[in-house]
């Protein structure tokens, strides 16, 4: 059958806007002669809502509503990110049993965007019951957010000076319950997808990030430690209380779709474990360390760099204050930005057209946070 | 000086003795800001890359200086042997905003240099790629410059819906049908 498509003939293909394969929406512009991808490229727009203009014209406390929905399967990083930059800025404290909830708040939402993504990984592999599954069980994670900050998706919960509100009664109880019953699910999951015959077949040696180019090419997160190559901002740089908890840097060689997941699989694992750690060591006494009135809260001028590592890699946050009652210049830097653009740019020629979603589901890429 | 930021007043002695033109500032442990000249921008950068380990581009930030008539690009250089974040701050004059490209040193660099040019004009000789970004046709100023009028623009291209002309007081509406009052923070400043 060759013969009827030339082999040389180039014909171009669009992905997107509106495709499952793709999370979110964005369109990817294929070069492809028979399946084999020529040239890709990226075409985002769809999303941008002007989210950093907007800041510039809200007060700061207004600014803690709109970062949230910067990304939208895990807006927490943001939250914490913008926080953590406004107190850098004013030098204000923040009370040791709001920055153990924070990393609560920070490792629920890790897992949430975890069993969101091996939903996306195994439906892109044409694996439709792992969906279901994750998607159920992430709903519980989304039921104690709604517990403790009233919203399922968005939370607007971590704000300068600490947090929200405290635990509510019991809730320790009902997370322990949920991480045991993850722990539990994980075996499945292993079963279903990640010794899956399938999946090992689509996934080992697909979407290779060579391991000497990866850091040139701007590659964080997951995707960095499938390389094996150990950084996490968590020990780079540690934030909150990081550093005063048990656990390892996870990695894996390779560097491919598989490597990736492996790495996050792990990283499941460590994060209830973080979770319980968390839970164990909190302290007693205050959440918050009120500040000024909104509506006249001033922010001294200066500038501030603050990084989270998100599920997806490393989220960043350049804020710039001029000493008014509005932000002067908020920059987001999300891990997609480098990931969906020029990484997979550079990944595309020579994949396959069924490999595209796979390899795009496995460096975590999030539309919303490339345009914002 | 305290033996935490030991290797940050290293790095701080090496940058002055190489750039005798640049500023450099310790904000805390882990932070250096340096204000450079914008046409000393490729060279410090790359002898930051290959000679002091800043091998990953965080990203760069464009920053509208108005007031000052000036464009300031920030980019954000972290190294992961030394645990430390550089800023490396360059103005541009607001009139005629060109840098150079660093598409040479990172292939990611190219895509920030898209969005800057797109939201703030400035333009990058040497990136042959950019083209539009997230925007799709559009013709007026660049929208991140202070000076683009977002509340003029959504007028412009959008109605205000029926009923929400008298701009009236969410607050006002609630504490009539509970009856209390309005605090007023007016009063409340310090």
């Amino acid at each position: 059958m060759a013969g009827i498509i030339k082999q040389e003939k180039e014909t171009t293909l669009y992905l997107g806007p509106q495709h499952p394969g793709i999370t979110g929406n964005m369109m990817i512009e294929l070069k492809v002669t028979g399946d084999t991808i020529q040239r890709g490229k990226t075409h985002v727009g769809y999303l941008h809502r002007g989210f950093e203009k907007l800041m510039e014209e809200r007060l700061w406390m207004q600014c803690f509503p709109i970062v949230c929905r910067i990304c939208v399967p895990e807006p927490d990083p943001n939250e914490e990110n913008l926080a953590r930059a406004i107190e850098e800025l004013e030098g204000r404290e923040v009370p040791e049993r709001a920055k153990y909830i924070r990393v609560l708040v920070l490792e629920m939402s890790r897992l949430a965007t975890y069993l969101l993504w091996m939903g996306g990984q195994s439906g892109s592999a044409g694996l439709y019951t792992m969906p279901q599954w994750t998607v159920g069980d992430r709903d519980y994670i989304l039921d104690l957010f709604e517990e403790l900050t009233g919203g399922r998706v968005y939370h607007m919960y971590i704000w300068a000076g600490g947090v929200r509100r405290d635990l509510p009664d019991g809730f320790k109880g009902r997370v322990l319950k949920v991480m045991d019953y993850l722990e539990e699910r994980l075996v499945e999951y292993d079963r279903l997808l990640f010794e899956n015959a399938i999946f090992l077949k689509r996934a080992i040696g697909v979407g290779v990030i060579d391991k000497e180019k990866a850091m040139e090419w701007g590659v964080v997160g997951p995707p960095l430690r499938g390389c094996g190559i150990a950084h996490d901002v968590r020990k780079d740089e540690p934030y909150e209380v990081y550093d005063k908890l048990d656990w390892e840097l996870i990695t894996h060689e390779g560097g491919d779709v598989y490597s990736r997941a492996m790495v996050r699989r792990k990283e499941i694992e460590q994060s209830i474990s973080i979770i319980r750690q968390v839970l164990d060591k909190m302290p007693s006494g205050p959440v918050h360390n009120p500040g000024p009135n909104p509506l006249k809260w001033k922010v001294p001028s200066g500038e501030a760099y603050v990084r989270t590592e998100s599920a997806r890699g490393e989220f960043g946050y350049y804020v710039v204050s001029d000493g008014s009652l509005r932000p002067r210049r908020v920059h987001v830097r999300g891990p997609a930005y480098v990931h969906g653009v020029s990484l997979l740019e550079r990944m595309l020629p020579g994949t396959n057209i069924a490999d595209v979603s796979f390899i795009m589901n496995s460096l975590g890429t999030c539309p919303p946070e490339i345009e914002r | 000086m305290s033996d935490e930021l030991k290797q940050e007043q290293e790095i701080t002695q090496i940058i002055h003795k190489t750039f005798k033109s640049a500023a450099v500032e310790i904000k805390r442990a882990g932070r250096l800001a340096v204000k450079l000249r914008s046409d000393l921008l490729p060279p410090f950068i790359s002898y930051l890359k290959d000679y002091m380990q800043f091998k990953h581009l965080v990203m760069i930030s464009g920053v509208d200086w108005i007031e000052e008539n000036a464009f300031e690009l920030v980019y954000h250089l972290y190294s992961y042997e030394r645990k430390i974040h550089v800023m490396v701050k360059v103005r541009l004059d607001r009139n005629n905003p060109q840098m150079q490209t660093l598409l040479p040193f990172w292939d990611h660099a190219g895509t920030y240099e898209r969005e800057i040019h797109e939201m703030l004009g400035i333009h990058f000789e040497g990136n042959p790629d950019l083209g539009e970004f997230i925007l799709e046709d559009w013709d007026d100023i660049p929208p991140m410059r202070r000076d683009f009028k977002t509340v003029e623009y959504v007028n412009d291209l959008y109605e205000w819906r029926e009923g929400r002309e008298d701009r009236q007081d969410v607050r006002k509406t609630i504490a009539e049908q509970y009856d209390e009052t309005i605090p007023d923070f007016d009063k409340e400043e310090k």
